[in-house]
C-alpha cells in the first residue's frame, strides 16, 4: 500500500475526500508500474481536472507517479477554494519540493494544445437536473459545493465536455484516468470513444460504494507502436 | 505561477484556438510582481527534459515582457558528446532559477489575438472567462 496524504480542509467548501477519490488512488497504484514505463522518458506533463482537497495530485506527488524526479503537475479547478485547499495538501505532506501550479479554469480549455501526458479527473458525477452557474461571488460556499457534485443530465455535462477536449489536451503518449458512476452509462461512453474516435478505452478498477458503483476507465490515442 | 507554466498557457476562449496569437499570453510586465523561490532544488536531468521540450521562443517572448532580454536567442543544445559538461550544468542552473524558481505573485497577462485580460493573485492564474465568454 502506498502511503495517502494527510488531509484537513473545510468540507463546507471543498469536496471532502471519499470513496470516488479513494478509488481513483487505489487506481493509480494499480497503474503506477504501467505508468512508470510508459512515461520512463523525458518529463511527464500531469494534469489532474478538478483536484478538490488535492488528495489524488499530492498521492501522485508524493508516490512519484509518473515518474519520480520527471514530472511535473498541474491542478485545474473551477473553484477557488479547491487551488487553495490543494496547495495546503501539497504543503502538509511535505511535497512542496516537487513542480506543482494551481490553475483556475473551466476544465481543460487554457491548456496549451497536446501536452497533457497525464490527466486524471473525478468529476462532478451525480446525475442533476442541470449543472450550477459558477458564482460570482467566493464566499457563496454551498454553489462551490454543488459544483463539485452535480453533473447535470445522466451526470455527464462535465464529463462529455472533457471527453470532447481529450484528442486536443492529451500528447501523442498521453492517457487519462476518468472516474465514473453507474448512472452515467459508463460502458456505452467507452464503446462510442472507442468506435467514434478511435481510443483505446479499459476499465482499470470498479468498486461497490454504498448503493452506487464506481468505475475508473484508462482512455489513450490508438497507436500501433505503444504496449 | 511558476515563469515555466507560461509555456502552458493559451488563452481559454475558443474562437481563439484557431490564431496562432493565443500563446503564449502576453505578460504585464508593470503590473506583474514577480518573486524568487527556492523550494524546489535543482536537478539537472528534470531541467535538460524540460529544455528539449518547451517552445523557446515562448519563453523568449514572456522572458521579454518582464524585462529579461539575456536568454540566447537559440535554444541551447546540450551534452552534444554525451555528458554534461560544467558549462551546460551553468546553462540548466540558470535555467532553473528563470523557469523554476521564479514565480509571478500578482500581475496580468492579456491574449494577443482577442484582448482578453487574466489576472494572477496570489501566485493563482485565473483563467476563467466571464460567461459572455464562455
Ligand atoms: C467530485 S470532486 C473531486 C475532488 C477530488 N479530485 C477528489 O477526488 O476528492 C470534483 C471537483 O471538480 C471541480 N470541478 C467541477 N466542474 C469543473 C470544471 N468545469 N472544470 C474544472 N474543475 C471542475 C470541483 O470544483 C471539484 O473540486
Ligand atoms: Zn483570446
Amino acid at each position: 500500500m502506498l502511503p495517502t496524504p494527510y488531509v484537513k480542509c473545510d468540507y463546507e467548501t471543498v469536496y471532502e475526500p471519499s470513496e470516488d477519490s479513494f478509488l481513483l488512488l487505489d487506481c493509480l497504484e494499480h497503474e503506477q508500474e504501467y505508468l512508470a514505463s510508459r512515461f520512463r522518458d523525458g518529463l511527464s506533463v500531469v494534469c489532474e481536472l478538478g483536484p478538490g482537497s488535492g488528495i489524488v495530485t499530492t498521492f501522485m506527488m508524493q508516490n512519484g507517479i509518473p515518474a519520480r524526479g520527471s514530472s511535473m503537475y498541474f491542478a485545474v479547478d473551477i473553484s477557488p477554494w479547491a487551488l487553495e485547499a490543494t496547495d495546503d495538501t501539497v504543503r502538509r505532506n511535505k511535497c512542496h519540493g516537487t513542480y506543482l501550479d494551481a490553475v483556475q479554469c473551466d476544465l481543460a480549455s487554457c491548456l496549451k494544445p497536446r501536452e497533457v501526458d497525464l490527466l486524471v479527473f473525478n468529476p462532478p458525477y451525480v446525475p442533476a437536473e442541470h449543472v450550477p452557474e459558477i458564482p460570482n461571488a467566493a464566499d457563496d460556499h454551498s454553489t462551490w459545493l454543488d459544483l463539485a457534485l452535480l453533473g447535470g443530465e445522466n451526470g455527464m455535462v462535465i464529463t462529455e465536455k472533457l471527453l470532447l477536449q481529450l484528442e486536443t489536451v492529451l500528447s501523442k503518449k498521453g492517457v487519462a484516468y476518468i472516474l465514473f458512476c453507474a448512472r452515467n452509462r459508463p460502458e456505452e461512453v467507452a464503446n462510442r470513444m472507442k468506435a467514434t474516435y478511435s481510443w483505446d478505452v479499459e476499465l482499470i478498477i470498479h468498486r461497490k460504494a454504498g448503493w452506487e458503483v464506481l468505475s475508473v476507465y484508462r482512455f489513450s490515442r490508438k497507436t500501433a507502436n505503444h504496449s | 505561477m511558476k515563469f515555466l507554466t507560461t509555456n502552458f498557457l493559451k488563452c481559454s476562449v475558443k474562437a481563439c484556438d484557431g490564431s496562432n496569437d493565443n500563446f503564449p499570453l502576453q505578460y504585464d510586465g508593470e503590473k506583474c510582481t514577480l518573486q524568487q523561490n527556492n523550494d524546489i532544488e535543482f536537478n539537472a536531468e528534470f531541467l535538460t527534459n524540460i529544455l528539449d521540450r518547451v517552445d523557446w521562443d515562448a519563453i523568449l517572448t514572456v522572458a521579454a515582457d518582464l524585462g529579461n532580454n539575456s536568454l540566447p536567442r537559440e535554444k541551447p543544445v546540450l551534452g552534444t558528446n554525451g555528458d554534461l559538461t560544467e558549462d551546460d550544468l551553468a546553462v540548466l542552473r540558470d535555467l532553473h532559477t528563470l523557469l523554476i524558481c521564479t514565480s509571478i505573485v500578482e500581475g496580468q497577462m492579456q491574449c494577443k489575438n482577442c484582448g482578453h485580460i487574466y489576472y494572477i493573485k496570489n501566485g493563482i492564474p485565473n483563467l476563467l472567462l466571464p460567461p459572455h465568454l464562455a
